[in-house]
């Protein structure tokens, strides 16, 4: 009796345990989604991508699901935009969980470290909100992005430049793949326009005291500062910054789009105003039909507009279930093949495609760039003055 | 580029958060040599006295009662550091004694997983800012946050009080008497665990005093006190374990170096510049610049 009860013990928890090791049910499509949840990362940027995306997987499994009636899942995992833990994420996505795909990927260093195991492993990756160069430029059969790269950033920064008359010009970059990446594609295109006298002033992400590195900038007298941090560093920045006088003296250009977040007016109630950002969506610009549904989804689901990351998230989880449709299976080989060579329904009313192209265009997809300028406190991002507006044209292959 | 002003900017900055790191390294200092104890959750305790700040500012007090909140907080802090003694760090006096300091380690090293994962569940990943309604200061040629100021001179405040009551007063005796002797304070009838409870109490309240005085500055999330740990640590290393005068003048020394290292050699090594330090004074002089070396039996 009492061996019996073992054997139906042990056979219970073999079963728990095999139960819950289990990817999904057999029918479900499992699919990864790296994104920091937690600092050092930017969890917000990662919040707002992880709502878009569920409710991307609501609607495409609403809808039926692909492949004539198998559900999408999604599994989360937190990269805190550390390479390491997003290389082990995406590990524990494909080995464990068995994912067709890994989109996410907010910080361009967790991108570019997941990348060269993606590449080894087989199952592709798009980036949603990571715009370092390499991420594509590598050409990486698995490497798919739907956001804007560096250069293309930069010739928005060059273009506002231009248009403002501005020559000397700071930047605050801290020291990961996407501020140096910024940072030194800044440099490189400035002398080739000539005429712009250009401060670098690098600072590690874990630095809370940026006092030093801004004391540099004031003393430098510049024209205009490029805010180049991510996440908590960014905040941090126009805070002293405006404690040491050089802002609202001096305008503060932020080098992505976390102006647009709700949180923003929250930290910086009075200070927030006068600055320009980079955004990816102009609430002017027309949304394709889902990208409409979504919108309303959205608003009704969290009481507020969606932003760029929202939307992308979104998007990613239409384009796959899309690919997967169209590519008739979830085999990375063949998913990889429909990816390149097809034609997608995204957030915007114009169509997605990832050709292979040249350079850091290969497997990229980017919506155009805008500076927009909040002119004063507390405004709706959805009314601030668009300062430029860059759209990019890849070059053909 | 290297002209005075930007110079003696940079001296005062670096002044300025040298105080508020001793603060910090006070507390770690503090409790190892009452308890002999590494608390590796010291970030966690900070963490704790930023979040209770910002609660007290935005949903209680208002921004005019800013500093009413501190000593609540850090009040607040020193109560769950004497449940967290009380429960969790008291059976560390049952263990042999060879056994303490890995009990410690893997019980500390848990309540800041514990702490932190809290921390992200309740409030969630975002960052807040209990704002501050206190007007720029010029200190001499460099204008700084009221509210970094207001931290400033809380700190020296909290540093000189901690000192003399340690210095003057009957329960600091005891505090001094068990630092030196664990045995020998219990044949003068002193109760050893009172004596760790309150010195684990003010350690961390001393943390929490910190995180609550530098909220409005360094903002409020959920690993906001990791950085201000490790610089504890290195303020330990440089002044010597157990050394208060220590603690203060590795603060100011870490900070100075550190923000004159960021201003006039390489920005993007900020930190390096401390860990050069702790690595000099390891080399030159192992007990750091104020510290002994123990007896061992």
């Amino acid at each position: 009796m009492g061996i019996s009860l073992g054997f139906l013990l042990a056979g219970t928890m073999v079963a728990g345990v095999l139960a819950c090791g289990l990817p999904a049910q057999a029918q479900d499509v499992g699919i990864g989604l790296v994104v920091p949840l937690s600092p050092p990362g930017d969890p917000v940027g990662g919040q707002l991508i992880r709502r878009g995306a569920e409710l991307g997987i609501e609607t495409v499994n609403a809808a039926g699901g692909v492949l004539g009636g198998r559900k999408l899942k999604l599994y989360v995992e937190d990269s805190q935009g550390k390479p390491e833990a997003g290389v082990a994420a995406y590990r524990r996505l494909v080995s464990e969980n068995k994912v067709a795909v890994v989109p996410g990927f907010f910080h361009s260093s967790v991108a570019i470290a997941a990348n060269e195991v993606a590449n080894e492993m087989g199952v592709p990756t798009m980036a949603l909100q990571a715009s370092a160069a390499d991420i594509t430029a590598k050409h990486y059969e698995v490497a798919f992005r739907t956001h804007v790269v560096d250069p293309v950033r930069v010739s928005a920064f060059m273009e506002f430049i231009k248009q403002k008359g501005f020559k000397r010009v700071s930047m605050i970059a801290e020291t990961t793949d996407y501020g140096i990446g910024i940072a030194d594609e800044t440099i490189a295109q400035a002398k080739k326009a000539g005429g712009i006298e250009i401060q670098k002033v690098p600072f590690d992400r874990t630095v809370t005291d940026l006092t030093p590195q801004l004391l540099q900038i004031k003393a430098f007298k510049p024209d205009l500062v490029i805010n180049i941090g991510v996440g908590q560093p960014l905040d941090l920045i126009i805070d002293q910054a405006t404690t040491i006088g050089l802002l609202p003296n001096t305008p503060m250009l932020i080098s992505y789009d976390a102006p647009v977040r709700p949180q923003y007016w929250k930290l910086h109630p009075q200070n927030g105003a006068g600055l320009y950002f980079i955004a990816y969506f102009s609430p002017k610009a027309p949304l394709s039909d889902i990208g409409t549904a979504f919108s309303k989804a959205y608003v009704e689901k969290y009481k507020e507009d969606p932003v760029y990351g929202a939307l992308n998230g979104f998007g990613a989880i239409e384009i796959i279930a899309q690919a997967i449709n169209a590519a008739k299976s979830t085999d990375p080989k063949a998913l990889i093949k429909t990816l390149e060579t097809g034609t997608f329904k995204s957030w915007p009313s114009n169509p997605v495609t990832f050709p292979r192209a040249s350079g850091v265009y290969w497997h990229n997809w980017s919506a155009p760039v805008l500076i927009l300028h909040y002119t004063k406190p507390m405004e709706d991002w959805k009314e601030a003055e668009v300062a430029v507006q860059y759209a990019p044209v890849a070059p053909k292959d | 580029m290297f002209s005075t002003e930007l110079v003696v900017q940079t001296v005062i900055s670096g002044v300025m958060i040298g105080v508020l790191y001793a603060l910090m390294a006070l507390g770690i200092t503090f409790i190892y040599s009452i308890m002999r104890m590494i608390n590796w959750a010291m970030g966690e305790f900070y963490m704790i006295g930023s979040y209770l700040q910002y609660a007290l500012v935005a949903l209680l007090l208002g921004p005019d009662l800013w500093w009413l909140a501190i000593p609540i907080s850090a009040a607040g802090v020193f109560a769950f550091g004497l449940v967290v003694q009380w429960s969790l760090l008291k059976p560390i006096f049952r263990k042999p004694p060879e056994a303490r300091d890995d009990y410690a380690t893997v019980v500390t090293l848990a309540l800041l997983l514990l702490l932190r994962s809290l921390a992200t569940g309740l409030a969630g990943p975002n960052q807040f800012s209990p704002g501050s309604n206190l007007p720029v200061v010029m200190v001499g040629p460099m204008p700084l946050a009221g509210a970094r100021v207001a931290a400033f001179v809380f700190a020296l405040g909290a540093l000189a009080l901690f000192y003399c009551l340690l210095r003057y007063s009957w329960y600091g005796l005891a505090l001094r008497a068990t630092s030196q002797s664990r045995i020998g304070v219990q044949t003068a009838g002193i109760d050893v665990q009172g004596v760790d409870r309150i010195a684990f109490g003010v350690g961390v309240a001393l943390a929490g005093l910190a995180g609550a005085l530098l909220a409005p500055v360094f903002l409020v999330y959920p690993t906001n006190g990791l950085i201000t740990t490790v610089k504890g640590f290195e303020i330990v290393v440089i002044g010597g374990l157990g050394s208060i005068p220590g603690a203060l003048i590795a603060g100011v020394l870490l900070g100075l170096i550190e923000s004159l290292g960021a201003a006039f050699i390489d920005s993007a090594y900020q930190n390096i510049y401390g860990f050069a330090l702790v690595l000099l004074i390891l080399v030159l002089r192992p007990t750091g610049l104020f510290g002994e070396r123990g007896r061992e039996a």
